[in-house]
């Protein structure tokens, strides 16, 4: 297991080196600069003096060189959109698309793997039902989604159209900030965690038809034993292996369909923090959330094959050895 | 099933609670009368990058210079009047080279340290100190030089300009004031550029201005409350301002900000309407939850240009009828700018000739040479000039066969701009000049007009005044928003030549009648020459929210926030 735990480390090293390597250079080379920023027609002494600052005036490769000579100390640089470390934006957007993170895959657990048991085994019309909207929201892109969604909280009024907390609602207690918190998230939750929640769907749904076909499950219904008892009891555990196969997929699928929802709904995330870097071209803040990012798909394909070992002693043996 | 069925009710419920939370945070009541108290919260487009304006000029840095800040004196945004503001009155002399301002008597800082002229002083030397780079040092001159000052005693300010300025005191307007006590050290130590940044303690950004900064927190608001030291009374002898707190809650992307008008989240935002969001907002303010303005015409144009940099298009062979005053004339001719007016901005714009629109009243010249809507003419001009379609294929072509097609760049997303390109792509594929449209991000735009890498494109730039004096960077050939040919060590053409000299004499000219002569000739010369070519400047449009008051609308930007300290909520 050490070793496992170990091999995990050190790949998600790698990755994160790699994603926040390729994403400065690719946004150093992208066209145009953060001297942009200072509009079409700032002086030549401003754009110099800005690209200076922001070491646009190297090369790529010796940029590159002492950008990750100070990563390696976890200093980031500055960013030119906030003027303030990367370090700290970071870290504060990570928690907010961490928490929306959370709450979508829960979310997506909670909708998509009993409605995947009941469709697995049932037939009928709501079982159709089902299907018919997990297609539909498996077609449907995560921005379409939310554009939806934010229209039918505006027309409706029923919940925000955005943002994390109420713009006005300042200098209130814990309970009341964590209670705004919760009605602000539904929205980009749902619009992240519907997708996933129709793939679980399926997946379960399909797994659960073929485990419920096994000899064991025919066995125990032959037996006598409730149908309802050998789905729960019997046939689901056997059926879990290849949603926790996706499990870890579904961590890195939040994370790129953050990007677009986070913006859409003015969720304070890393997603809508590296759309607004990529914009600005503000290079460093563009490295520092594909730092980000790459430790949390990292952090999403462990969480996927401990499941996987949890549910099926043959990965758990294999891991160990 | 079950674990699904109860994940849906809490849904419900906590929706439900959450309304409630989201009226008692932001919304008020309908309509009734001002009150004093109470918060607003207004849109922002984009993050503060710095509390100090002197070294930021993007429109956040200049809404929050204007709610943290004063100046000495003050242009109303409503009525382009000049206001005593810091200053209760001054003098000037005859030449309009010496002005003496007096200071209101009992001004302080919003920490409670008298403000004198030794912060007076100590700006202006902010300002012009080559460390700090500010931004707004070059709009802060006279005759090209900076403006000098001494204080005679604390109440009084002797500012020298170098040559005479037909703006003479206006040009104050663009000095925010900042405490000398606060900053002195950092200008001493060479790190005033980076004073006053986004993470410095609120409490320790002092200014005059109606509003203090109480938090900002990135991505999500900044919040500022009343300044209760602030010198301005309301006309009842009562403390300005009458709000307390306005939150500036920051929504990068417009239709969000919509959205949150439409729902109650918000009360202002941050820019004009689009034409597209004004039926939404219209059946809003049936409902009577917001209220819509006609701000009047804007006072900016969408404008098309080419580059005209022989040193950069030179050897193009299609620069040599570019660079011809024909070629754009009949351009002009060919775009029909009723129809422009009309599909571009939905009917919301009125047609122009030049760069000042009717939204500019005091500079805007009616009778500038117009170009009416005619293809013969056009085509007539392209014949003068060697372009025919010579081999029918639908394209004009010169002698060597080369033929006036080029590639159009202007801004992605933007939906006016999308549309104003198709108009004109349309209309001149009827004269036979050939334009393909390339949207690019705004880096890559500003990237390719730098470096003048492109053929046309299709704008909108954005004058920082009304008053043509203080764009002398536009209309000077030697400017770096003289953007068909940028910078130029030695005027390029006569008739840049002959403007530079008239803008020169315009912008040191005293009698304000003279001023317009002036000015109305070099808006002759553009309007001959046309090396921008504009077709409509669109009306524009703001929606707030209908408990709002002593709303008093602008063209410029911040529309409302300008006057803040006037703004109120009804009970």
């Amino acid at each position: 297991m050490a070793r496992f735990l170990a091999r995990r480390l050190l790949f998600a090293l790698v990755l994160v080196l790699v994603v926040s390597s390729a994403s400065l250079v690719l946004a150093r080379l992208a066209p145009g600069d953060v001297s942009a920023q200072l509009g079409p027609f700032a002086s030549p002494t401003e754009i110099a003096s800005t690209r200076a600052r922001f070491g646009l005036d190297r090369s790529p490769a010796a940029q590159w060189t002492l950008w990750a000579g100070r990563a390696l100390r976890f200093e980031f640089g500055e960013s030119f959109l906030y003027n303030r470390p990367v370090r700290g934006l970071i870290g504060r957007a990570a928690a907010n698309t961490a928490a929306l993170a959370v709450v979508a895959l829960a979310a997506a657990t909670l909708l998509g793997i009993p409605l995947g048991m009941f469709t697995g085994s049932r037939r009928g019309a709501g079982a159709a039902l089902v299907r018919g909207a997990s297609l539909v929201f498996l077609s449907v892109p995560p921005l379409l989604t939310s554009l939806i969604l934010v229209f039918i909280a505006a027309t409706t009024r029923l919940f925000p159209p955005g943002g994390m907390t109420t713009a006005g609602a300042l200098e209130v207690g814990w309970s009341a900030w964590l209670l705004d918190v919760a009605i602000h998230i539904p929205l980009p939750a749902l619009a992240l965690a519907l997708p996933i929640a129709a793939t679980f769907e399926r997946l379960q749904s399909q797994s659960m038809t073929e485990a419920l076909h096994q000899p064991f499950a025919l066995a125990a219904l032959a037996r006598g034993v409730a149908p309802r008892d050998v789905i729960v009891r019997h046939a689901w555990r056997v059926s879990l292996r290849p949603i926790c196969a996706v499990y870890g997929l579904a961590i890195g699928a939040l994370l790129s369909g953050s990007f677009i929802v986070e913006f859409v709904t003015a969720w304070p995330g890393l997603g809508r923090l590296m759309y607004e870097a990529l914009r600005a071209r503000d290079i460093y803040l563009v490295a520092g959330c594909a730092a980000m990012g790459g430790l949390f798909l990292a952090f999403g394909s462990l969480i996927g094959d401990l499941l996987l070992a949890a549910a099926d002693p043959r990965v758990r043996e294999r891991q160990a050895a | 099933m079950l674990v699904t069925a109860g994940l849906l009710a809490a849904f419900v419920l906590v929706m439900r609670l959450g309304r409630d939370l989201g009226r008692d945070g932001v919304s008020g009541g309908g309509g009734g009368p001002a009150a004093r108290g109470g918060q607003i919260v207004a849109s922002i487009r984009g993050e503060p990058r710095t509390f100090n304006r002197y070294v930021a000029q993007d429109q956040t840095s200049e809404a929050l210079s204007l709610l943290l800040q004063a100046r000495l004196v003050r242009i109303n945004r409503a009525t382009f009047e000049l206001e005593p503001w810091l200053a209760e009155k001054w003098e000037s002399s005859p030449d309009g080279r010496t002005h003496t301002i007096h200071l209101r008597p009992g001004l302080t800082w919003s920490d409670g340290t008298p403000l004198t002229s030794a912060d007076v002083l100590f700006s202006l030397r902010a300002i012009y100190d080559p460390k700090v780079e500010s931004v707004l040092a070059d709009s802060l001159t006279a005759g090209g030089q900076p403006l000098r000052a001494a204080a005679p005693d604390a109440q009084t300010v002797v500012v020298t300009f170098a040559a005479p300025s037909g703006r003479g005191v206006r040009l104050l307007d663009g000095l925010p004031i900042l405490p000398k006590h606060k900053l002195e050290a950092a200008l001493t130590a060479g790190t005033f550029a980076s004073a006053y940044n986004t993470t410095t303690p609120p409490a320790d950004v002092v200014g005059a201005g109606p509003f203090v900064l109480r938090e900002y927190q990135p991505g999500q608001r900044v919040v500022l409350d009343r300044n209760p030291r602030y010198w301005r009374k309301a006309p009842d002898g009562s403390p300005l301002p009458y709000l307390d707190r306005i939150v500036l809650q920051i929504v990068p992307e417009q239709n969000a900000e919509l959205l949150r008008i439409q729902s109650g989240e918000t009360d202002l935002t941050s820019t004009e309407l689009r034409p597209e969001d004004y039926v939404p907002i219209r059946r809003a303010e049936e409902e009577g939850r917001l209220r819509l303005i006609e701000l009047g015409v804007g006072p900016d144009a969408d404008a098309l240009w080419f580059c005209l940099k022989p040193e950069v298009k030179g050897k193009d062979p299609r620069f040599a009828f570019v660079q011809r005053p024909e070629f754009r004339r009949a351009i002009s001719y060919a775009v029909d700018r009723e129809a422009f007016a009309e599909t571009v901005f939905l009917s919301a714009a009125v047609p122009v000739w030049g760069p000042i629109t009717p939204g500019n009243p005091n500079w805007f010249w009616p009778d500038i040479p117009r170009y009416p809507h005619d293809d013969d003419r056009a085509r007539m001009l392209l014949r003068e000039i060697g372009l025919e379609d010579r081999n029918g294929n639908g394209v004009v072509e010169d002698a060597a066969g080369t033929e006036a097609r080029f590639t159009v760049i202007t801004q992605r997303g933007i939906g006016w701009y999308e549309r104003g390109t198709a108009v004109v792509r349309d209309e001149l594929a009827g004269i036979g000049i050939a334009l393909e449209i390339a949207p690019l991000e705004l880096g890559a735009l500003i990237q390719r007009l730098q470096a003048c890498d492109y053929d046309a494109m299709y704008y909108r730039p954005v004058f920082n005044d009304l008053d043509p004096a203080a764009n002398l960077d536009f209309w000077l050939s030697s400017g770096s928003s003289h953007f068909w040919n940028m910078s130029q060590k030695t005027p390029a053409t006569d008739w840049e030549r002959r403007i530079d000299t008239l803008m020169l004499e315009q912008a040191a000219e005293l009698n304000p009648d003279r001023r317009i002569m002036q000015f109305r000739l070099v808006q002759q010369i553009m309007a001959e020459n046309l090396p921008v070519l504009h077709f409509a400047a669109p009306r524009m449009y703001y929606a707030h929210s209908a408990r709002l008051q002593g709303v008093v609308p602008s063209v410029l930007r911040p529309p409302v926030l300008w006057n803040a300290d006037g703004l109120s909520v009804s009970q």
